[in-house]
């Protein structure tokens, strides 16, 4: 499903939660849908189990995926409501980038432009939370 | 599931475990390392029962090993240099732990031979080392053991022999909670495969602790200044290290990640980054910290 660089300086469990974000972001797994069981991923991808596990609760605890006791994790329905510290931090990168983008001598009225093409994902009005 | 208390073991006047204290919890995978001669052999050999302590306690699920056959049924041992019966192949050997161990699995030895494509009835001492070392993973694997020694495990197998054999471990720890004791140099190799680690030093542990944990406490930062600040930048963190050139600083800094960022910002650093540090880089300053440091010999 996807590959972790043993290499990188980022640790194992961030790396794996960094792709199972994608993953969900980009919707190639959809809401509700089963995540591989920690055992299979740990087999698959010759990791200790104990990092997947962590990597798992970490992705609980943010709200990407939520586990059933017995039947393992699925993918959380889209979220109104998102983690404030991962917010934070995702509003310094941007600035970071952006922040290098103008300096190079990109107009800003360009990266708006940028900002306006992309589409914000369907959200159901229907929340249960 | 594995444990030292206050473990020592002297041979003649050389003390090469001291008072050592050692956790190894269920279903995790515990890299133990050290420098060379550090005791990282004898702690291992006390702890599976082949040597007797001379004081404290080693024990396994709160029993004590030596001289215990039935404990010593649940654990397997390999040592840095696997051990043979002389001139037995390897259905022999199969054959010996078999009538051993009570556990073993003949299934999965046939599965496991058949997978290394190691010849049952050619003889072990007549194998290459990496060969010799497949054996004596796939006759522990067989036996189905609860807890796992392992000394320098990889060593002799080529990568994709260590990938191979890594997997098959960790199968075994997620799917029956095998416990793995393993001691090893290649710190670059543990890093993804253990969970906890522990590092000894002159027959001492330093620490121990479970590797995320170890790997948020100490962090590597990078830090440029339009204007130099002055000494009690440093001062006001727990540097373990730091280099300067030019205007760049790059500092190891032991503590918490918050306390640092906050600290570094108040004094308005024009870069400012913060990189992890790989497991080999941590090994290196703690022991520079204990006076085990790299210097270079020009011969």
């Amino acid at each position: 499903m996807f590959t972790i660089d043993t290499r990188s300086r980022t640790p194992i469990y961030e790396q794996l939660m960094e792709k199972l974000k994608e993953l969900i972001i980009r919707e190639v797994m959809k809401e509700d849908e089963q995540l591989p069981s920690v055992r299979v991923l740990a087999q698959q991808l010759t990791i200790n189990p104990n990092t997947i596990q962590k990597a798992y609760r970490e992705l609980e605890h943010q709200g990407y995926i939520y586990s059933i006791p017995g039947k393992g994790s699925f993918v959380s329905p889209v979220k109104n409501e998102i983690n404030k510290e991962r917010m934070e931090m995702l509003r310094k990168e941007l600035e970071r980038i952006v922040g290098e983008i103008l300096y190079l001598g990109v107009p800003k009225d360009e990266v708006i432009k940028l900002i306006e093409t992309m589409e914000e994902p369907e959200r159901r009005e229907d929340k249960n939370d | 599931m594995i444990k030292a208390d206050q473990v020592s073991k002297r041979f003649g006047r050389f003390e090469a475990v001291k008072s050592v204290q050692v956790h190894v919890k269920k279903g995790s995978i515990y890299g133990l390392l050290g420098s060379n001669g550090a005791g990282k052999t004898t702690l291992l050999k006390i702890l599976s029962g082949i040597i007797e302590a001379d004081h404290g306690k080693p024990t396994i699920e709160g029993e004590q090993i030596f001289e215990r056959p039935d404990i010593k049924k649940r654990i397997l041992f390999i040592p840095d240099q696997p051990y043979f019966f002389h001139q037995t192949s390897l259905l022999q050997m199969a054959s010996f732990y078999k009538a051993v161990y009570e556990r073993w699995n003949e299934e999965r030895f046939r599965q496991l031979y058949e997978h290394f494509a190691l010849d049952p009835k050619a003889k072990l001492s007549r194998m290459s080392k990496g060969m010799q070392r497949q054996a004596a993973f796939i006759l522990t694997l067989s036996a189905m053991p609860d807890a796992l020694i392992l000394d320098e495990p990889f060593d002799g197998l080529d990568p994709v022999m260590r990938q191979q054999v890594k997997n098959l471990l960790i199968q075994d720890v997620s799917s029956r909670k095998m416990t793995v004791l393993v001691s090893s140099h290649n710190l670059r190799e543990m890093e993804d495969f253990c969970d906890a680690v522990g590092v000894m030093h002159k027959g001492s542990l330093l620490y121990e602790k479970d590797l995320e944990e170890l790997k948020t406490d100490v962090s590597k930062l990078q830090v440029a200044f339009k204007k130099m600040p002055n000494e009690s930048f440093l001062k006001g963190m727990n540097v373990m290290h730091y280099e300067k050139r030019g205007r760049v600083l790059t500092c190891i800094v032991r503590g918490n990640e918050g306390d640092i960022d906050r600290h570094v910002r108040s004094y308005e650093p024009a870069i400012y980054d913060v990189l992890p540090l790989t497991l080999e880089e941590i090994f290196t300053y703690e022991m520079g910290s204990v006076g085990y440091e790299i210097r270079n010999l020009i011969v």
